[in-house]
C-alpha cells in the first residue's frame, strides 16, 4: 500500500469526526511518514507496519466517541459513543444490542411518560382552580404541583439512569478494549 | 498457547511501556513507536490511538517544536499525574513479576507467609 493509500483510506474511515479531530490524526499519521522516510524506509513498508487504516480509523473514532461523552453528556454524544463502540466490535452486538435496545425502549417511555404527567399537571394547576372540583381551588392548584414535581423528579431519575447506563457501556468496552489486540495480532 | 499470552501481556502493558519512554526524555510520536516497535514487537500504528486516549486521560500533554526542516514537531511529555501513574504501575509490575518468577522457580517457597502444613 502507498502512503496516498493509506491516507485516503484513513481519512474515509474518519468521516463524520469533527473537521480539527480528523486534521489533528491525520497529522500524527502524516509525520509518521516523513519521519519513516527521513529513516530511510520504504512508503509500503511503513504502511504494513501501521496496520489496517480502516481498524485504526475504528479505534480512533471509538477514542473520539467515548472522549466527547466523557466531556459533554448529551444525547448525540452518548449515540456517538455507542456507535463508536459497536463500530469498533468491543460490544457483543448480538447479545447486547437487545437488551440495550430494550432498556433503552423503557427510558424513552420514562421520559414521554414524565413530560405527558409534567404538561397534564400544567393543565390542571392552570384550569383546575375554575372547575367546580371537591375541595375547591386550593386542592387543584397542589394537584397540579405535585404532578408536575413528580413528573419532574421522574425525569431526573430516568437522566440519571441514562447517564449511568452509558458509562456502563463505555467502561464495558474500554475493559474488552480491542484496540491494540488487532495490530499485535498483525505484527505477531 | 504462547501467542496468546504474549498478546494478552503486551495488551496490558503497552500504555505502561510508553510512560516508561517518556520518563526517560520527552519524546515525538515516532521515536516512541520506533524503540516500543523494537524493544516490544507492537504494532506501529498502535501508539497514536493509545496516545490519543493518554493525552485525554492527563496523563501526557504534547507541545510543539519548530523544526529546521519542514513543519514544527508533536512532542509527548509527562503530566504530574502521568508520573505518578508511572510510579504505581512500576511498583504494581515489580510485585507481580516477583510473584510470576517466584512460581517460575520450582524449589523457591511459593510465599513468605504461607504457613507450613501440620505435621
Amino acid at each position: 500500500m502507498t502512503r496516498t493509500e493509506f491516507m485516503d483510506r484513513l481519512k474515509r474511515g474518519l468521516n463524520g469526526l469533527s473537521p480539527s479531530t480528523i486534521a489533528d490524526i491525520t497529522a500524527d499519521y502524516e509525520a509518521h511518514f516523513n519521519d519513516a522516510a527521513a529513516a530511510g524506509r520504504s512508503e509500503a513498508e511503513v504502511a504494513s507496519a501501521l496496520g489496517d487504516p480502516d481498524r485504526l480509523a475504528r479505534e480512533l473514532r471509538a477514542e473520539a466517541g467515548m472522549k466527547n461523552w466523557e466531556t459533554a453528556k448529551t444525547p448525540s454524544s452518548a449515540a456517538g459513543a455507542i456507535a463508536g463502540i459497536i463500530g469498533l466490535g468491543a460490544l457483543d452486538v448480538f447479545i447486547l444490542l437487545p437488551l440495550l435496545g430494550s432498556v433503552a425502549g423503557a427510558l424513552v417511555g420514562f421520559f414521554a411518560a414524565s413530560i405527558g404527567v409534567f404538561i397534564g399537571g400544567g393543565v390542571v394547576f392552570a384550569v383546575g382552580p375554575f372547575l367546580p372540583l371537591p375541595g375547591g381551588w386550593i386542592v387543584a392548584l397542589l394537584m397540579g404541583i405535585g404532578m408536575m414535581a413528580g413528573a419532574t423528579a421522574v425525569g431526573a431519575f430516568t437522566a440519571a439512569l441514562t447517564i449511568w447506563l452509558v458509562n456502563g457501556v463505555v467502561w464495558y468496552a474500554r475493559l474488552h478494549y480491542k484496540v491494540l489486540k488487532p495490530a499485535l495480532d498483525a505484527h505477531a | 498457547m504462547a501467542e496468546s499470552i504474549d498478546i494478552q501481556l503486551k495488551k496490558g502493558v503497552l500504555g505502561f511501556c510508553v510512560l516508561a519512554v517518556l520518563a526517560r526524555g520527552e519524546n515525538y510520536a515516532y521515536e516512541i513507536a520506533a524503540r516500543l516497535s523494537d524493544a516490544i514487537g507492537m504494532g506501529e500504528g498502535t501508539i497514536y490511538p493509545l496516545m490519543r486516549r493518554m493525552q485525554s486521560d492527563g496523563l501526557v500533554e504534547t507541545y510543539l517544536v519548530e523544526s529546521s526542516s519542514g513543519p514544527s514537531r508533536k512532542y509527548y511529555r509527562l503530566t504530574p499525574q502521568g508520573h505518578e501513574a508511572l510510579r504505581a504501575q512500576t511498583e504494581e509490575w515489580r510485585g507481580f513479576s516477583r510473584a510470576v518468577d517466584a512460581l517460575l522457580t520450582p524449589s523457591a517457597p511459593l510465599m513468605a507467609s504461607q504457613p507450613a502444613p501440620e505435621a
